[in-house]
């Protein structure tokens, strides 16, 4: 296993060096160290609780379908936990890409919940309580939440590009404003009295099929319709960002906006159609979250999918392929986090500190990948050990 | 109007210490996205401290516990803000990022440390410190003041304790030579460096002052609307506090302007719905009054508004 290697004492300098490998590689190897190092930061933890840590991390995956449970109850299988686990994973995985177009373009998009709520909350009120049947109501949900959601970014870009005010402010503001404003309507004419929360939507509008039982597998489990779009969409952009005029426009603009505009780019248009293909996708990740993995909105509370997704894209490192990696990996920690708290008997919150570790460490990379080129000039050889010991310093610190 | 003032007043000023904390942050060269993250766990470190000490019972020593508590958020902030520190200054992380992963970390540690405490301390794992509400005093003469005299009652114990360091914090930031080599790692660090400043270690210090602040604004914060620290803290007021001072144009004259005017704004408009007797889902739609207000004034005035200019940068001795 790659990294094994550097948990051995002493020596391995060299071995760790060839295993972290050319810039190249070090962009899959660093996360997956930055993993592992959160990996023995949590054992350590769970050790602490007087726990056995593997105990745990195979009861995160049992949890999230990767592993078989020992028993399961009936119409229950692998399959079931695996395909709730996918109905969690997709909304992350569009709103870690939304980020990543608009970190391309140097721009900080903080306001995916309030996108995504805004987008969730107008396809609810349009099509989700409509008598529209599934094969209309289902693509028309996804057009609103593309559209909203692109909307509403678009307005962000263009208040930045006009008036010069800080897309993080504004952002900002705009959460406050659609929590608000999405609470008022649903108290006021869509809220379902015992919930508390707006009214269900209709089963055809809901972008995942819920308990659908299947027979020849003598099964009932979820079925998330949405999860087929997201390797296109994913490979989409990585299409738009790779290979079009578009996509180098907004990633020149996000790496040197004076060269992007001596280079005769429009650098106002590239900031607007950037944060408005981020906010279709955060639209996107809007609807499937509140018209898929739920079927209701819980009026004043921002999704933390969308504050997540912001660290999720970073361990990414704003790749597309590397975000549906990363994005799987929370999502099994935070699918798993039940069962593991269950069957293991520490608090359920343990997984939310296991994920801000997996971040913290990734946040890292970057020193990791200095100390690392660092080490090599000086040839591989004594200089890598305090870059080690360092590391670990942060650990300690969480 | 009263009424208007006192919980306005109550509201503002301990967003206007977290503000001034992401200023020295920001002002430093440092992003600081992480003020909530940092105000919450010093809220937490402050009321666990309490916690500790009294062992869940604070019946009579509600008064002392309270400054001990304001005493521990300061130190919890600062200890939890070196961790962005750590990140930002030595391991050149990008900034924007590590803010963001210091608040999720917030959150999901002071989760986890309050169900654990609460189970040694009393037995079952609630996510809630109950700490009551903080004390108040009015000023005998002037409060009788119409109108002005409202500054004057009903005062909570920590405005004024908040009023006076904000004052230290302005003095030190604006007249000391510490405050003058801070700003200048803001808009050009080389600078410092050549004239034998250290801008880590600046920069560093800068950083934990931001913690510090903000812990203390999110232990008021919790002595005031929540009387207990709870995960009812994230509220966003972190956030709203990077807005304020972007708003007041990383100065802490205009922040504190910021401040007020969202204080103002917010109980305002709680007051409305009450006269008004409006239905209470209306509250919502007054509560996006200070948010709105915000973006129509920036649309005027945010064209003069400048960062500081190493905003963001990792500082790199050798570049030009």
């Amino acid at each position: 296993m790659r990294g094994k290697d550097n948990r051995l004492p002493n020596p391995i300098t060299r071995g760790f060096l060839g295993v972290i490998g050319n810039e190249k590689r070090q962009s899959i190897s660093i996360p997956l160290f930055a993993i592992l190092l959160s990996l023995v930061a949590a054992s350590i933890v769970i050790l602490l609780l007087g726990k056995n840590p593997l105990t745990a991390i195979t009861s995160f995956l049992q949890g999230s379908g990767i592993l078989p449970k020992p028993d399961y109850a009936a119409k229950k299988s692998i399959l079931t936990d695996f395909m709730s686990m996918i109905n969690m994973w997709t909304p992350m995985i569009f709103a870690a890409l939304a980020v990543a177009v608009a970190l391309k373009t140097g721009l900080f998009n903080i306001g995916v919940s309030g996108q995504m709520l805004v987008a969730g909350f107008v396809a609810t009120i349009t099509v989700g309580y409509s008598n529209l049947p599934a094969a209309i109501a289902m693509p028309l949900v996804l057009v609103i939440g593309l559209v909203c959601g692109g909307a509403v970014g678009a307005l962000i870009g263009w208040l930045k590009h006009k008036f010069n005010i800080n897309e993080v402010v504004t952002s900002i503001m705009l959460n406050y404003i659609f929590q608000y404003v999405t609470s008022y309507f649903i108290n006021s004419y869509y809220v379902n009295p015992v919930s508390r929360q707006s009214q269900p939507i209709s089963q055809a509008a809901r972008l995942t099929l819920v308990d659908v039982n299947i027979a020849s597998l003598g099964l009932k489990m979820d079925i998330p319709l949405a999860f087929l779009l997201t390797i296109p969409v994913a490979i989409l952009v990585l299409f738009l960002l790779n290979r079009t005029r578009l996509g180098y426009e907004l990633k020149i603009v996000g790496l040197n906006q004076k060269a992007a505009k001596y280079a005769g780019i429009k650098v106002g248009r590239s900031m607007v159609s950037s944060m408005a293909i981020s906010g279709a996708l955060a639209g996107l990740a809007g609807v499937t979250l509140y018209l898929g993995y739920y079927n209701s909105i819980q009026p004043r509370v921002l999704t933390s999918v969308g504050f997540d997704s912001i660290a999720v894209c970073l361990l990414g490192n704003s790749h597309p392929i590397g975000i549906l990696f990363s994005s799987l990996l929370i999502s099994i920690i935070s699918k798993g986090s039940n069962y593991m708290s269950s069957i293991m008997g520490v608090p359920q919150e343990i997984a939310q500190v296991i994920t801000g570790l997996i971040l913290l460490f990734s946040a890292c990379g970057a020193y990791i990948r200095f100390r690392v080129a660092q080490a090599r000039e000086d040839f591989p050889g004594k200089k890598l050990k305090p870059r080690a010991q360092k590391v670990k310093e942060g650990g300690d610190e969480a | 109007m009263n009424t208007v003032i006192i919980d306005g007043l109550a509201f503002a000023i301990p967003l206007f210490i977290i503000a001034i904390g992401g200023i020295y942050s920001e002002r430093s060269g440092v992003t600081n996205l992480a003020l909530e993250g940092f105000l919450g766990f010093g809220a937490f470190f402050g009321a666990a401290a309490v916690m500790v000490l009294t062992g869940g019972n604070l019946a009579g020593i509600e008064i002392p516990m309270f400054f001990a508590a304001l005493a521990f958020a300061m130190i919890g902030g600062a200890l939890f803000a070196m961790l962005h520190a750590l990140l930002c200054v030595p391991f050149k992380a990008n900034q924007v990022i590590s803010g963001v992963v210091i608040n999720i970390l917030a959150t999901a540690l002071t989760a986890f440390f309050t169900s654990q405490i609460n189970t040694y301390l009393l037995g079952k794992p609630t996510n809630k410190f109950v700490l009551g509400i903080c004390e108040r005093f009015t000023v005998p003469v002037i409060s009788k003041i119409p109108v002005l005299g409202a500054f004057f009652t009903d005062v909570y114990y920590f405005i004024p304790i908040i009023i006076v360091v904000a004052l230290f914090m302005t003095y030190m930031l604006y007249k000391s030579r510490f405050g003058l080599r801070l700003r200048a790692c803001g808009d050009n660090p080389h600078a410092v460096d050549a004239a034998g400043g250290n801008v880590s270690r600046t920069r560093f210090i800068a950083v934990m002052i931001s913690g510090a602040l903000s812990g203390l604004g999110g232990i008021c914060f919790a002595y005031s609307i929540s009387s207990s620290f709870s995960p009812s803290i994230y509220a966003g007021y972190g956030f709203l506090a990077i807005a304020a001072l972007i708003f007041g144009n990383w100065k802490i004259g205009p922040t504190l302007a910021a401040c007020l005017f969202f204080g103002f704004a917010r109980s305002g408009g709680h007051q409305l719905t009450q006269t008004l007797s409006l239905p209470s889902a209306f509250q919502d739609v007054i509560s996006i009054l200070p948010y709105v207000l915000t973006l129509l004034l920036l649309v005027f005035f945010s064209s003069t508004n400048r960062a500081p200019r190493a905003l963001g940068e990792i500082y790199d001795k050798g570049k030009r």
